[in-house]
């Protein structure tokens, strides 16, 4: 297939699949709190429907950052889309990818001037404990695998079984993160109600759209790095039912969790990091992964 | 280890005397994300930054004034070339050059600000980044007693020794100290508090590429 075709199919599948697999975490989240919820397209439709409101530009923003970063937003998670599902490139690609991901999470809400912002961009710093989990659990699937690459890691999936089984301490730490990002979670420090929306609450009509279209396309790849690193080769279905199930999981957790004060949040992160790096190190080094 | 297994297929090599730049989708994507927020930091102005006042029911605008924008701004792009440097370098003590650079930097672009708390918080970052220069450029020197170079392609096909290993846990010691990720993130988040955002935006986009370029290095010296 033509690789802007296929770039393009894979952008949209993503954000198709990234908002209802979000429409199915606030649900889930709804039914465990004993409320109705919305519908699961209502996050598709609330992307959509950002992109023809009228949009308003506060009087004391940074505007080249206030604006321009929304759209960096956009575009790095078409990069993850590109370097992952299409490409199946280099592991170490993604991770800077979601390094710029912090960056614009920290930039959008201080060039905003607002004092929400601002307290979301200080968390968003404190937040910088979920990377090194992140980073520990990719040196070990290299040090397992001996590649960054993602279809290289598929293929020894394919000989050696699943690292799920290996190393499962590290897919614990690469599920916190994807924990943390999730909506309403016990980590998500920076999006705390105290701070209104966090550093998208100055963010209105199609800026806040292409966030929204930006945040589904961030669970989506997220999701789907997860399950090919540590789930092996699967197909569509397997993909599918694999998200699914990841969503139902977190909207679980969150809907009966409370959010964690920034201190005690970040000292969570680290000492499960902690723990799980622990182990994992002594299971590669004791020779119990081969 | 080579570049290609970590970062993609090696793009091209820049030869500048000893120095050797290399690209891979890897590097240049760093780099490119680096140029991109340096050219922005040089257009934008800065927010006016509303903060409730203590004891009143008024807001107050905290401005970044002419004289400090312009010179605020001034260090964060040369913070931004210097990290786009550290992503693309191929030379061991260049990283920790460039590394050591960007910490100065970072200090530099919050130093003229007049909110105790930012410099106190810049100081007590810059006290970090002082100790942890020592096992950053020790750790470096160690490599380079142990192997005899600093080119990474060259340190990439070399067996590490126990030196070698030594070398690289004293420098990812200084690299987060230097660059103040967790544990030592607490001492630079306080200097995020100013107003100025697109000058403060390059404290935490250096500190973060830089650990993950560090991911690299790293692995191509000890795999």
């Amino acid at each position: 297939m033509n690789l802007m075709a296929e770039i393009l199919i894979q952008v949209i599948i993503a954000f198709l699949a990234g908002s209802l697999l979000l429409g199915l975490h606030r649900k889930v989240m709804a039914r465990v709190q004993k409320r109705p919820g919305p519908p699961i397209v209502q996050q598709l439709i609330h992307s959509l429907k950002f992109f023809f409101k009228e949009t308003a530009f506060p009087k004391t923003v940074s505007k080249v950052f206030y604006i321009g970063i929304v759209f960096i937003l956009a575009l790095i998670w078409v990069v993850g889309v590109i370097v992952g599902p299409v490409a199946k490139d280099s592991l170490l690609i993604l991770f800077g990818v979601y390094a710029v991901y912090k960056i614009v999470e920290h930039n959008s809400g201080s060039s905003s001037g607002s004092p929400y912002g601002k307290l979301s961009c200080v968390r968003a710093v404190l937040s910088a404990a979920t990377e090194l989990p992140l980073f520990a659990a990719i040196v070990f699937v290299y040090m397992v695998t001996g590649t960054m690459n993602i279809g290289e890691i598929i293929t020894y999936q394919s000989v050696h079984g699943p690292l799920i089984y290996s190393i499962p301490l590290a897919a614990l730490m690469f599920f916190m993160l994807i924990l943390t990002k999730s909506p309403y979670s016990p980590f998500a420090i920076t999006k705390d109600k105290v701070l209104i929306s966090g550093f998208e609450t100055e963010h209105f009509g199609f800026l806040r759209g292409f966030m929204l279209f930006s945040e589904a396309i961030a669970w989506y790849v997220l999701l789907w790095v997860f399950l090919t690193i540590f789930f092996g080769p699967l197909n569509a279905v397997g993909y599918l039912i694999g998200m699914i199930v990841i969503s139902f999981v977190t909207g679980f957790i969150n809907a009966t969790t409370p959010l964690l004060s920034p201190n005690h949040s970040v000292m969570t992160q680290i000492t499960i990091g902690a723990i799980c790096f622990a182990g994992t190190a002594l299971m590669i080094f004791t020779g119990v992964v081969a | 280890m080579d570049f290609v297994t970590l970062g993609g297929n090696l793009l091209g090599t820049i030869r500048l005397g000893d120095i050797v730049l290399y690209l891979t989708p890897f590097s240049l994507f760093l780099f490119a994300v680096l140029l991109g927020f340096t050219v922005l930091i040089g257009l934008s102005k800065p927010e006016t930054q509303v903060e409730a006042t203590m004891h009143y029911l008024n807001n107050t605008e905290v401005k970044v004034g002419q004289k400090e924008l312009k010179q605020r701004r001034f260090l964060a792009v040369i913070c931004g070339i210097a990290s786009a440097g550290a992503m693309i370098t191929g030379d061991l003590f260049n990283f920790t050059l460039f590394m050591a650079l960007v910490g100065i930097l970072n200090i530099g672009i919050v130093s003229a600000v007049k909110q105790t708390s930012v410099l106190d918080s810049a100081f007590n970052y810059g006290l970090i980044a002082m100790m942890c220069s020592l096992p950053l450029f020790g750790g470096a020197a160690i490599i380079l007693a142990a192997t005899g170079t600093l080119s990474l392609a060259v340190l990439s096909q070399m067996p590490a020794s126990p030196m070698v290993v030594l070398g690289a846990v004293l420098m990812l010691l200084g690299i987060l100290g230097e660059s103040g990720v967790a544990p030592f993130f607490a001492s630079k988040a306080e200097m995020f508090r100013t107003a100025g955002s697109p000058y403060i935006v390059i404290i935490h986009l250096s500190s973060l590429f830089i650990i993950v370029r560090a991911v690299e290095i790293l692995l191509l010296v000890l795999w």
